[in-house]
């Protein structure tokens, strides 16, 4: 009995990534929250929310064009990079902006990595929430502060969701978002 | 180390770590999102961007309107300023998205290696083609129907290439085009004025499902025959062998003997010509068929066509429709005639019955022309052939010796965008682009012209291209210049010629655009002059037609399928899977019989006979049908493909595989009805994959009636049926806030609660209401559902065991069919989805709170939240909630292309149901909330209700007395389905069906 357990454990830790394991040393800690949320991938340009909506003061809608009048908010397309980067160079990060050059000159889209997203049962209207006079920052956090985004911070739960909805007096039909 | 880690700990590792292997899994499928790089101007991601183009493949040419989204095809809905289906579709037009991304279409163009089909470039293929045709002799170019610039342009190619052009139309109505010729002198298809009329008599045309223009004939139909306020009602007398869904919906029945219909038309003119009006040339001929030979030929007695022959006159305003496809035996012409002679004896033509110069040539193309062309390819008379748009190997009777004639040409070409039993015989297959994705134009009739424009890019996993061009290439190749780089730009000229042709002052760009934008064109028609009897300048027989058969053997009717057409439909899931609107049978073919005749025949439903003919048999299973005489069974077209599609493979059987290839004469019609079958059971057996539970109502009032003498005087307010009170909610558990009680009854209502979410002051209560006089049950709402909802479909024997998916399905109930004699029929329909009860009887048995009462007064479905224990559907009254055994929704690539980004694509163990389109009030909502308005009456359009050639189907805030759905069920018609019994407040009003016979206790 006692051999077979053994055997067992030394398989199912065998199986394991070491990665669990030290996750599990970290239990005592609150780490797991952390864990919990998206991914973090290397986004193909390093994109730094922070200079461009934070020192430049670009409007959010300037680049996700589609957020007022649109479920979706919008990706840039390579020309509205383009727009600016044409003639900005680029003091900090030089090397980025050459790679987005190259995307355009190639004519090739920039795939980048998603980060943000709601389950595909639900229905997210960015216009809707917009028009309530919403502002970007209440989901997606301090982006003008952030440099490259790599990992969501909100719990983007339905609970969190709900939270606003409450409080606000919006809808809490459940076929509201979910149809 | 097992002593340093305890159980305890394993458990905790072996958890987390699936959560981390979870996560893992979901870090490495990292979702990309890709923009565009230059932005298209006209797409918003999430907004759809809709075109106005024309559907070829329906009736006269429907304008629709294809909703796209992020640049691809994802709905098609009527185009309203289309003045032939004016916004409505019938079922196979909404299929076409089916076709589009259908995953059988051909990849790319393929040329024949021995036995096997090897890719080449368009490069390749056309160079072949050019050198191929420059060597042939006499190509030939077969062409089913196309718009007035591709057939323009086919006619050049076969100039130039010095071949022959042969028009071919499996569902022709060349002895009609043939009868209107020797009648009033003109070549053309006449066209019919159902809505005006108040009487029609249909000769046997089944002008709801299928016959020339389906979705403007139930359109007239249902505003003719649809009772108004005033209880005024036209009515329909069907006369024929069998009752097709236009016969369902015809208030009296006169079940002919086959191939008198003639007879009893020129009877019906021969009393109206005694009683004065006249005859003109055919006076003489008149005088020979009085109601007494009609009633000796037809079965029907003298009295009932004298009656009908007078009402008929009386009217005012009447319509004689023609035989139609079933009429096409051996007498096809001179049976057209005889209706086209009663409508100008009555005084109909120039009224009801217009006779204008249409050039929709190739739907009435004769058969004729196809028979000299198969002589010429079995003699070696064609060095070429060439085939767009038609597949008459699979069409044709065996009979006729098409596929051996054809296998003899040397070089056969194939334009099919997929598979078909003609492009399987082909050397060279060059896939023409589905009509969604080129260029054309339609002409349905004198001035109307429509742009078929492309609504997408080429769905990237086919390398098509569209015939125009390739024909264009053809030319240049062929030393000849067409002058225009594209077909585009060809259409583009010859409606530059149009243009000029008329007095429009604006200039071309603007009349282009403004076309392109609405989709149609209204130009001035050249003026009608009024078309009047000609003495008939060949020589025609009236008597009965003969049919070919032991004397005990049963007349065989063929007639084209509601759903598949001649079978030009049959690959697209959708329409295979709808059941039939007659048998409500899906999926395969069944003959149907009378119940005596399969009494006396010792057969019972389901089982498999064998048909047999002088020219070839099948097996097919029984359907027992009163619809039917007893001396006549009836098989319909477009089942038993062998290379149409994985779809459409070996399901049911070829009818055209039991016919003989004979031609009428004058016309050059294919003779589809002139046999006699023999019929044997095989002992083998099947179980039907119907749709149908019952089609008795058991005298519930599931579908009452009421008679139209009744109307007005308050008869049908009967504690089952009316009722003219407010629709009741109950609130639900959840719109409640809590408050503690002691709970004595004195404390209701609990000081504190109050409505929460569920206020009736502020929220609106959707509902429905569906006008049972006018629903003809064409359910073209179920494949409009299908599309708008992301519904899926089960196949053949998931379909057997129940489990049919459809979230609206048109019920079907027999009260009053009688083969027998002349008669009253009364068939109903019940169009039935989720009744979003007020006191709904699925929510309170979900576990999980996925079934729900929503503010709005929807009855909610949450699939994320549904665990699938399917108690819901065991406590619907009305069966409408449907279970996803399966994962239906895994569709080959790219069919998931046409899913609607809109709506959840349910996975399996989830339940779903109608949703009252749910995403279309959204949408309304957001649209209305961004334009800073309040949600107007009408804003909110369902896919059933657009859909609708009938405009049965109302919806909206029935709350606002003011609107529409409101004001339309306050009617003394109106009922609910099974609520007098179980008190469940459906939130779907039905106005009862109006007959003009006493119907039982108002139902």
């Amino acid at each position: 009995m006692r051999l077979r357990w053994t055997l067992a454990t030394m398989a199912g830790v065998a199986v394991l990534a070491a990665g669990s394991l030290a996750f599990v040393q970290s239990q005592d800690g609150a780490a797991a929250q952390e864990v919990a949320p998206s991914t973090s991938r290397d986004q193909p340009i390093a994109f730094p929310h922070n200079i461009h909506a934070g020192d430049n003061r670009i409007d959010c809608k300037y680049c996700h064009f589609s957020a007022e009048r649109s479920k979706s908010a919008g990706i840039p397309p390579v020309a509205t990079c383009m727009g600016c980067h044409t003639v900005v160079a680029g003091r900090n990060n030089p090397e980025e902006i050459v790679k987005l050059r190259e995307y355009w000159d190639r004519g090739e889209a920039i795939p980048w990595v998603r980060i943000y997203k709601v389950s595909e049962h639900v229905q997210f209207p960015h216009m809707r929430h917009v028009a309530a006079g919403l502002d970007c920052t209440a989901c997606h956090g301090q982006v003008q502060e952030i440099g490259v985004i790599t990992r969501v911070v909100q719990p983007l739960s339905m609970g969190w969701c709900l939270d606003c909805h409450v409080s606000q007096g919006a809808s809490r039909d459940c076929t509201v978002c979910h149809y | 180390m097992s002593e340093g880690l305890k159980r305890r700990d394993f458990l905790k590792v072996l958890g987390v770590s699936g959560a981390g292997a979870t996560l893992a899994g979901c870090s490495t499928e990292v979702e990309r999102i890709i923009p565009y790089v230059v932005p298209p101007e006209e797409i918003t991601p999430g907004v759809a961007t809709w075109y106005a183009t024309v559907n070829p493949e329906v009736g006269y040419g429907c304008g629709i309107w294809v909703r796209t989204r992020e640049g691809r095809a994802v709905k098609i809905e009527g185009n309203p300023a289309h003045p032939v289906n004016r916004g409505a579709l019938d079922a196979r037009a909404h299929s076409a998205i089916q076709a589009l991304y259908n995953p059988d279409r051909y990849r790319s163009p393929m040329v024949r290696e021995g036995d096997s089909l090897r890719p080449i470039s368009w490069e390749e293929a056309e160079g072949l083609l050019a050198d191929r045709l420059r060597g042939a002799a006499n190509p030939t170019l077969i062409t089913g129907r196309s718009g007035p610039s591709l057939s323009a342009l086919v006619d050049r190619v076969v100039t130039a290439a010095g071949g022959t052009r042969v028009r071919y139309e499996a569902l022709s109505e060349a002895p009609l085009r043939e009868a209107t010729r020797i009648a009033f002198g003109r070549n053309s298809v006449p066209t019919f004025d159902v809505e005006s009329s108040r009487l029609v008599v249909s000769f046997g045309a089944d002008f709801l499902e299928g016959w020339i223009s389906p979705v403007e004939h139930t359109r007239g139909f249902a505003a003719m025959s649809g009772a108004r306020q005033d209880g005024a009602k036209g009515k329909l007398v069907f006369i024929g062998a069998r009752l097709p869904l236009t016969g369902l919906n015809a208030d009296e029945w006169l079940p002919i003997r086959p191939g008198t219909e003639g007879i009893v038309a020129l009877a019906m003119a021969n009393v109206l010509a005694r009683g004065g009006a006249d005859a003109g040339p055919y006076a003489a001929l008149l005088q020979s068929y009085d109601p007494a030979t009609a009633a000796r030929h037809s079965g029907i007695p003298a009295e009932v066509i004298e009656a009908l022959a007078q009402e008929f006159g009386a009217s005012g305003a009447s319509l004689a429709l023609p035989p139609g496809f079933t009429g096409h035996h051996r007498h096809a012409t001179a049976s057209n005639l005889a209706v086209l002679v009663l409508n100008a004896v009555a005084g109909n033509v120039g009224r009801s019955v217009r006779v204008d110069v249409a050039d929709e040539e190739a739907f009435s193309a004769p058969f004729s022309d196809m028979d000299r062309a198969i002589r010429t390819m079995r003699e070696g008379g064609s060095g070429a052939v060439l085939v767009h748009g038609a597949n008459p190997a699979y069409s044709i009777p065996a009979a006729a010796g098409f596929v051996d004639a054809f296998r003899q040409v040397p070089f056969k070409v194939s334009f099919a965008s997929a598979p078909d039993e003609t492009s399987a015989l082909c050397d060279l297959i060059l896939p023409d682009a589905h009509f969604l994705e080129g260029w054309g134009d339609s002409n349905p009739r004198p001035g109307i012209w429509a742009v078929q424009q492309p609504v997408m890019r080429p769905v990237p996993h086919f390398d098509s291209r569209s015939t125009g061009d390739v024909l264009l290439s053809t030319l240049r190749r062929l030393g000849s210049e067409p002058g225009a780089a594209s077909f585009r730009d060809f259409v583009r000229g010859r409606w530059q010629e149009l243009h000029a042709s008329t007095a429009d002052a604006g200039g071309f760009e603007s009349f282009w655009r403004e076309t392109l934008r609405t989709g149609v064109a209204t130009l001035a028609a050249p003026a009608a002059s009024p078309a009047a009897l000609q003495a008939p300048d060949a020589a025609l027989t009236f008597d009965p037609p003969a049919f070919d058969g032991a004397e005990g053997d049963l007349f065989l009717q063929v007639h084209p399928s509601g759903r598949l057409g001649d079978g030009r439909f049959a690959n697209r899931p959708w329409l295979l899977e709808l059941p039939d609107s007659v048998s409500k049978i899906a999926w395969h073919s069944w003959v149907e019989m009378h119940p005596d005749t399969a009494r006396e025949r010792r057969l019972r439903n389901g089982d498999v006979v064998r048909l047999r003919t002088a020219h070839g048999e099948l097996e097919v299973p029984v359907w027992t049908y009163a619809g039917i005489r007893p001396d006549t069974v009836a098989l319909a077209m477009g089942g038993g493909h062998e290379h149409y599609g994985r779809f459409a493979d070996g399901n049911g059987v070829n009818a055209m595989r039991l016919l003989a290839a004979e031609v009428e004469s004058p016309s050059g019609a294919l003779v589809t009805q002139a046999l006699r079958v023999s019929v044997e059971g095989t002992g083998a057996r099947i179980r039907h994959a119907t749709i149908e539970g019952s089609a008795d109502d058991r005298d519930r009032p599931i579908v009452p009636a009421v008679a139209v003498a009744d109307l007005g005087h308050g008869a049908s307010h009967t504690a089952e049926g009316g009722h003219g009170h407010g629709l009741y909610e109950l609130q639900g558990g959840g719109g409640f806030i809590p408050v503690p009680t002691e709970g004595r009854p004195e404390d209701f209502p609990l000081e504190g609660a109050r409505y929460g979410d569920y206020d009736p002051a502020v929220n609106p209560r959707w509902a429905m209401a569906i006008d049972l006089d006018k629903c003809t049950g064409c359910s073209a709402c179920v494949v409009a559902c299908q599309s708008e909802n992301n519904v899926p479909w089960v196949g053949e024997d998931q379909v057997r065991m129940g489990r049919d998916m459809g979230w609206i399905r048109v019920e079907r109930y027999w009260k009053e069919v009688d083969a027998t004699h002349a008669g009253p029929v009364d068939v109903r329909f019940l169009p039935m989805m989720c009744q979003h009860c007020g006191n709904a009887p699925c929510e309170p048995v979900c576990p999980v709170y996925a079934a729900y009462h929503t503010p709005e007064g929807i009855n909610g479905q949450v699939y994320n939240r549904c665990v699938g224990t399917r108690y819901c559907a065991n406590n619907c009254p009305y069966k409408v909630r449907v279970f996803n055994w399966y994962g239906y929704t895994d569709v080959p690539e790219p069919m998931n292309w046409a899913y609607n980004p809109d709506v959840t694509v349910r996975a399996n163990g989830v339940m779903e149901k109608c949703s009252f389109c749910t995403q279309r009030i959204r949408e309304a909502q957001n649209r209305a909330v961004l334009e800073g308005r309040e949600v107007r009456d009408g804003d909110i359009v369902t896919a059933c209700q657009q859909s609708c050639p009938a405009e049965a189907i109302v919806f909206g805030n029935i709350r606002d007395p003011q609107s529409r759905v409101a004001q339309v069920s306050d009617n003394e018609r109106t009922y609910r389905v099974l609520d007098y019994l179980i008190n469940t407040q459906p939130g779907v009003n039905y106005l009862k069906k109006v007959t003009f016979h006493a119907v039982d206790g108002g139902h």
